[in-house]
């Protein structure tokens, strides 16, 4: 249901500003308005002073410096879970030495992940350079422990090989005689080339080498200057060595983060205290006294009543105000909890506008019958209970999306497994030739008439059942024209059930009369509400409302898809030796279970998004959105 | 033959519904994806547009299954 709303004041001394903006921070119970834009509020908004200001900067700049460090530090175990959602100030650390930690810490573990980092770059291209060098090993001459002579190591594609005679002539005139190049093939691609000179002209030689299309092999700094046999061997040293070492950092910085788990408590601490701070704009004031002005569910009043009478003292009272004619409460929807997962597809929809129906625990009836009415089959119901009830153990905590996911598709699944002992049908007609299942009602495959006028007859319910909601509705919201247009649509739809049972000889032919006079009422209704144009827009809304009728024969389609692809499953299975056949019929059923899960929702839901909820449903809500949400906190990886 | 022309009508009428609602599905996706691209919480209004055209098919087979119960037996 969508919960009553009422629209609060708190008027206290601005002593006690603090301390009830904490209060009303960790009670999430009321959506605070701006005073400023509040109707029949008139007075100031209170300016943040210098105090404040300071403390806002201060927050500000430690949930930065924290939210940089707390993307290493670990999430607190899932038992302390509630002291981020519900940050307490008796708890929170002293912020001074908060700053002081945060500065000491914080060039350490920057160091330390710096370091990490070049470990893992060194870790990357060590063994690049290490592959090269081998290569080019062989062409090395012993002349480098010649003093006064550099070498130079070259890669050359193959295709360019021509480079080298340029590279020849450029070198005499950069260096005369006083160089040499050897080359060998070191794979079919590349030449490798070794260019050994003068120290002297090595400037000349690097500025060369950097205009002709060559590649040269640059060392790591370190390893710059010593030679080549020497370098490879300490490399290899040192790709053995690396691994030792990230692990020694990694510990370190393990060693650092581990105990301050806490932080990410802190971090939400901060948040509630810089929400508090950044709320003080939408109160007002005058000099001893502050005002706030929001809504409260009106099932909440007495508990915050009584909460800032404990907490906070009588120098703050809350009244309850009148609420303007052209401003619209917050929608809070709350349902018993077996119904309250189906909210998530009201809301995936839009919410409903204050004061209007709630669709949510209708949803919660009609929405796994129909889901088990399409897929209803005993196997296949027991395999999705199984794997949801999975699911939402496994991904529930997480994800409250899929949390009410899995728990809708427990309810649809227990529904397949009824619908499924109604039909008759275990893996679609396998449980009957198996293990003899019969039919509780009617076997889907054979009696296909039936069903269709099954599916009929709940869509006819269904939607007499929306008009009568919307009926009522718009007699409670007293809206003329949708009460006349939904009594029409109720009278025509009315009308001609009585005309189809006449026709099909389940009714006297007595009715014949009432049935074509109540049409002809509906029709006029819909005519009249539809202004100048009625005369043709009212039967075509008497169509489209027959239309959304014929559309619940989609809960018979459906199914019978299922069912006939299940009856293919079975025959391949039967077609091939044992063990070939087991396979394919896992395979084809397999397939089908996961078509008949996927489908059936979408069409339960769409029933109710565009046949249902046409007839009643006014969307349009804007969310209750109390102070004190949590904002999202930084994402831990767990890297490190 | 009449029972022949008696099935290929009700595949047709379930058929071709079936090929409409895949031309509008097709351009309503589409456009809907890119909607819900921008604006994510579109999503349940995106299913309900993909899901109108589904209408068309449905009543493809609910004329189907006239035609076919007008089958000697």
């Amino acid at each position: 249901m969508l919960v009553p709303m009422a629209k609060v004041e708190i008027i206290g001394h601005r002593d006690r500003l603090d301390d009830t903006l904490e209060l009303l921070h960790r009670l999430r119970t009321m959506q605070l308005l701006d005073v400023t834009s509040t109707p029949g509020v008139r007075l100031p908004p209170l300016t943040v002073d210098e105090k404040q200001l300071r403390e806002l900067e201060e927050l500000r700049y430690l949930r930065a410096r924290l939210d940089a460090i707390l993307r290493m530090v670990p999430m607190p175990e899932p038992g302390h879970q509630s002291e981020i959602d519900r940050p307490v100030r008796s708890r929170s650390t002293d912020l001074r030495d908060l700053r002081a930690d945060l500065e000491e810490l914080g060039p350490t573990l920057e160091q330390l992940t710096q370091r990490l980092d070049d470990l893992r770059a060194e870790q990357q291209a060590l063994p690049r350079y290490v592959a090269t060098l081998r290569r080019l090993l062989p062409l090395v001459p012993e002349l480098t422990q010649l003093g006064g002579y550099e070498t130079a190591a070259l890669l050359i594609e193959s295709r360019h090989s021509g480079v080298l005679g340029d590279l020849n002539a450029e070198m005499t005139s950069a260096a005369g005689n006083l160089f040499d190049i050897i080359t060998a093939q070191v794979d079919p691609d590349t030449i490798g080339a070794i260019l050994v000179f003068p120290r002297q002209t090595a400037d000349k030689v690097y500025a060369l080498l950097g205009r002709v299309q060559v590649t040269r092999v640059r060392l790591p700094e370190r390893f710059e200057g010593i030679p080549f046999r020497q370098a490879l061997a300490s490399m290899e040293r040192r790709i053995d060595a690396v691994p030792a070492e990230v692990h020694q950092v990694q510990r370190a910085i393990n060693d650092l983060v581990e105990p301050r788990r806490g932080w990410w408590a802190t971090r939400s601490f901060i948040d509630a205290r810089l929400n508090q701070l950044e709320a003080v704009r939408s109160i007002g004031t005058t000099r001893h006294v502050f005002v706030a002005v929001g809504w409260v569910p009106e099932p909440d009043l007495d508990a915050l009543r009584s909460a800032l009478e404990a907490d906070v003292g009588p120098q703050v009272v809350m009244d309850q105000i009148t609420v303007e004619s052209d401003e619209e409460p917050p929608v809070l929807l709350r349902n018993p909890s077996p119904a309250r997962p189906f909210e998530l597809f009201v809301r995936l929809l839009s919410l409903p506008s204050y004061g209007t129906l709630d669709p949510t625990r209708l949803m919660f009836v009609f929405l796994p019958l129909f889901f088990g009415m399409m897929l209803g089959d005993i196997a296949y119901g027991l395999i999705v209970l199984a794997l949801s009830l999975w699911a939402g153990r496994r991904f529930g905590a997480r994800s409250p999306a899929m949390h009410d996911l899995a728990r809708v598709l427990v309810y649809g699944s227990i529904w397949s497994v009824i619908w499924g002992a109604i039909y008759g049908e275990f893996l679609g007609s396998l449980g009957h030739q198996v293990f003899g299942l019969t039919p509780i009602w009617i076997n889907r495959e054979e009696a296909v008439q039936p069903l269709l006028l099954f599916a009929l007859a709940v869509g006819a319910i269904h939607m007499t059942l929306g008009l009568v909601l919307g009926i009522w509705a718009a007699v409670r919201s007293k809206k003329r024209s949708e009460l006349i247009e939904r009594t029409g649509k109720l009278a025509t739809l009315v009308g001609l059930f009585l005309l189809a049972g006449m026709a099909s000889g389940q009714l006297p032919a007595g009715v014949l009369t009432p049935a074509v006079a109540t049409v002809v009422l509906g029709l006029v209704g819909l005519m009249y509400v539809q202004g100048p144009l009625g005369l043709l827009l009212g039967p075509l809304e008497m169509i489209s409302t027959v239309g959304n009728v014929l559309s619940y024969l989609r809960l018979a389609a459906i199914g019978l898809a299922s069912v006939y692809l299940a009856r293919v499953a079975n025959e391949l299975g039967a077609a091939g030796p044992i063990w070939v056949g087991v396979i394919v019929a896992s395979l084809v059923h397999a397939l089908n279970l996961a078509l008949g899960t996927f489908s059936p929702t979408i069409q339960a839901l769409r029933l109710h998004y565009v046949e249902f909820f046409a007839t009643f449903y006014e969307s349009g809500g804007r969310a209750f959105r109390p102070f004190g949400t949590p904002t999202v906190t930084p994402s831990h990886t767990p890297s490190v | 033959m009449e029972t022949g022309l008696i099935a290929i009508g009700a595949g047709l009428a379930v058929g071709l519904g079936a090929i409409a609602t895949g031309i509008a599905q097709a351009r309503i996706g589409s456009a809907g994806i890119g909607a819900i691209v921008e604006k994510p919480e579109l999503l349940g209004r995106v299913i309900l547009l993909i899901a109108l055209p589904e209408t068309l098919v449905i009543l493809g087979f609910a004329v189907a299954a006239m035609v076919i119960m007008l089958l000697p037996s």
